[in-house]
């Protein structure tokens, strides 16, 4: 937590930019410490500390309500749906403090697969009951106990269940990805031209001997 | 009978997700696609088998018994139409994937595919959908799928057509839930055979503002005047095998959905003066509209306005010949209007655009293309002996025995706006087929050729062909299916053979 010297290598993109209309000084963005996993800093708008350090505490407890959610869903209120909405929350925090990078290092693979295999998931198990002579969606019930946890009551549902609560966390972060990413890949590529304009200005000032 | 009622949805959402896997090898989705939608065709034949002589198949999803499951049912009507239409998909498909192999398309196949399958799921599971909520829940899966099928190789056009589209949609859908809402608050229940036994003790008034309200959000959807200006706006401008789709079946769907709950859910006279006046305004409007485009993607798009028009007359007669003349229509309009946008993108190779001012003697062009045109287009003006004679004889000979002014008048109008449609198409005809081609259109054919593009269009050509034949085939199958369609429509008018099979023997 030592606190940093101004100037100090920073792997940030553009602080001055951000800084430059009356703000908080330039270092004040330094990074001192690594609360999400990516160091690049999102596109718009300045880093928000207190944003990061929330979603780092808050990320890992949002995720268990959600397979709480999940698991709860037969008879209490919950299940794939209300799971993995809770769930893409918790990525669309991550992607709030952090920015596309660190969507990417969050999710273990692209939003499409996500959709795909839970939707493969939930028909599979749908239609797996027509193979023994029953309806749709029908659903069986195993009964046994563990050794922590007691008596456990699994239903097949469970499985559907889950491939919904991957089409429900897809779908979002496919959203996400089409409407935030994109826009932030585009608003980073304007910035990354902003400052290479304002050194090349700053630059030529110097050389013309402090004209402007 | 569960396989046969869960394939025509499950298959196409298992193939969605197979395709949206594959996204990386173009040739095993068209491969995987062709063979999804081949399956839901055979399964359709076999659950047509099924129902042909007024069986009603009833299957309960997760084995709770109707009322509290989810019921899917189908009907020799919902069987017959789940055919069709997986059949026009089947080669709707393959006409995209002769474009996409000729690279004779902007769009983009890797997404194309698995919104293609969804949007097969949603249509199927609407014709087979037992209760009010999973006809929603088919009815957004459908749409949801159009909305981005819709933008596919988005210019400025194509994404203002669609913000109209996606918002007279929605609007649509609201209403919808909204209606649901309020059935469910009056009798307790969202399974239409058990809203139908219980619909009947509700307050006269009260069913008839429910009845207008499910007509006023399908009628969105079927485009029925004055609830129609949104659909000349956006089907012509989307991509050709994505119009034709949307023009073949989404409104079909919607039309499917207000026989399904005007004959099941409400009583025949509480609003069929409603659905008279709205046919004939339906097809006075949608026809006239078509005499003055320019457009050939317009012309027809209009026609088709106006030939929902009938559909709803059938409704409006009311009597079980009119109805089984609805049914035959159905058919008659998913595959001639899926043939007349083929052709319409067939043309749009050809030449580069479908405006009727630039377009001369394509007869000498493409000779299967007037061909093609020639033959749809008379079916659909209601020539004998095409299928759009027989169907629109049976709408006229039910309404001629029904008797009332209005159901007169509406008949009387019916045969004016054929004749009206014969007019439109005869001036694409003429204009666009007859005459010697223009230069451009010569030029832009001898570069088609030396392209390395024939084989796709050739293929693309040979689809519209089947389209073609598969309409000749509903012309030469009138008989069996005028048949069953008097089956059919002896369940929905009389309701009890559908309201037992759904709630059980104890049922009456």
């Amino acid at each position: 937590m030592a606190v940093g010297v101004p100037g100090e290598d920073r792997p940030y993109l553009a602080g001055r930019i951000a800084t430059g209309d009356g703000g908080p000084p330039e270092d004040w963005e330094a990074p001192r410490e690594r609360w999400l996993s990516t160091v690049t800093r999102p596109a718009f708008g300045p880093r928000s500390v207190l944003l990061e350090v929330v979603a780092r505490i808050l990320i890992p407890a949002i995720l268990t309500l959600a397979v709480f959610l999940l698991v709860a869903g037969h008879g209490r209120p919950g299940g794939g749906f209300a799971g993995g909405l809770v769930a893409s929350m918790a990525y669309v925090l991550r992607y709030i403090a952090g920015g596309r990078h660190e969507l990417a290092a969050g999710v273990p693979m692209r939003p499409n697969g996500l959709l795909a295999l839970g939707m493969l998931i939930a028909c599979t198990t749908a239609t797996l009951p027509l193979l023994f002579g029953k309806p749709i969606l029908y659903a069986t019930k195993w009964e046994f106990t563990l050794p922590v946890f007691g008596h456990v009551k699994l239903l097949s549902a469970l499985f559907f269940e889950a491939g919904v609560f991957l089409i429900v966390v897809g779908l979002v972060l496919s959203v996400v990805a089409a409407l935030g990413a994109r826009m932030e890949a585009e608003e980073e590529e304007m910035r990354q031209e902003q400052l290479q304009r304002h050194s090349r200005e700053r630059r030529t000032g110097a050389d013309g001997g402090g004209g402007r | 009978m569960n396989v046969l009622l869960a394939i025509p949805f499950v298959v196409p959402l298992l193939g969605a997700a197979v395709t949206l896997l594959l996204r990386r090898t173009p040739r095993s989705q068209q491969i995987v696609g062709t063979l999804t939608l081949a399956v839901v065709v055979a399964d359709a034949a076999l659950l047509l088998r099924e129902t042909a002589d007024g069986t009603v198949v009833v299957s309960q999803a997760g084995g709770w018994p109707a009322p509290l499951g989810i019921t899917l049912v189908a009907d020799p009507m919902a069987a017959l139409l789940v055919l069709v239409s997986s059949v026009v998909l089947l080669i709707v498909l393959l006409y995209a994937i002769g474009q996409d192999i000729g690279g004779l398309s902007r769009a983009t196949p890797q997404i194309f595919h698995p919104i293609y399958l969804v949007l097969t799921a949603g249509v199927c599971l609407s014709f087979i959908a037992g209760d009010l909520f999973n006809l929603f829940v088919g009815f957004e899966v459908m749409l949801t799928a159009s909305y981005a099928l819709i933008t596919q190789a988005p210019t400025r056009a194509r994404v203002r057509a669609s913000m109209i589209y996606t918002t007279i949609s929605l609007t649509s859908s609201i209403l919808f839930l909204t209606g649901i809402a309020l059935v469910y608050a009056l009798t307790g229940t969202v399974n239409m055979a058990d809203i139908a036994e219980k619909l009947g003790a509700a307050p006269p008034e009260l069913r008839m503002v429910l009845a207008l309200m499910f007509f006023v959000v399908f009628g969105i959807k079927a485009a029925i005047v004055p609830m129609h200006f949104w659909l000349p706006d956006s089907y012509p401008v989307a991509l050709t095998r994505i119009s034709a789709i949307f023009a073949a079946l989404l409104t079909k769907v919607a039309v499917y959905a207000i026989v399904r709950t005007q004959t099941l859910l409400f009583v025949r006279d509480d609003i069929s003066a409603v659905l008279l006046w709205a046919a004939i305004a339906t097809m006075l409007v949608g026809i006239f509209g078509a005499l003055v485009q320019d457009d050939v993607n317009r012309v027809v798009s209009f026609a088709l306005v106006s030939h929902i028009g009938y559909m709803i007359l059938g409704l409006g007669i009311g009597t079980v010949a009119g109805i089984a003349g609805v049914i035959v229509y159905l058919v008659h309009h998913i595959v001639v209007q899926a043939t007349l946008f083929l052709v319409n993108g067939l043309m749009r190779q050809y030449v580069g655009h479908t405006s009727l001012r630039a377009i001369r003697g394509l007869t000498t062009v493409s000779p299967a293309l007037a061909l093609f045109f020639f033959l749809p287009a008379l079916s659909l003006a209601g020539m004998p002996p095409f299928s759009g004679f027989i169907a629109k004889v049976a709408l006229f000979e039910a309404g001629i025995a029904a008797g009332g002014w209005l159901v007169h008048t509406g008949v009387a109008v019916g045969v004016l706006t054929s004749l009206l449609t014969l007019i439109a198409v005869f001036r694409i005809w003429t204009r666009a087929f007859w005459g010697t081609p223009l230069p451009d259109m010569v030029e832009a054919k001898e570069q088609l050729r030396r392209g390395a593009n024939l084989g796709g269009l050739r293929f693309m050509t040979a689809m519209t062909g089947v389209m073609v034949g598969v309409g000749l085939f509903v012309m030469a199958a009138g008989g069996p299916l005028a048949e069953v369609g008097f089956t059919a429509a002896r369940d929905l008018v009389d309701g009890d053979a559908y309201i037992e099979a759904v709630m059980g023997e104890g049922a009456g």
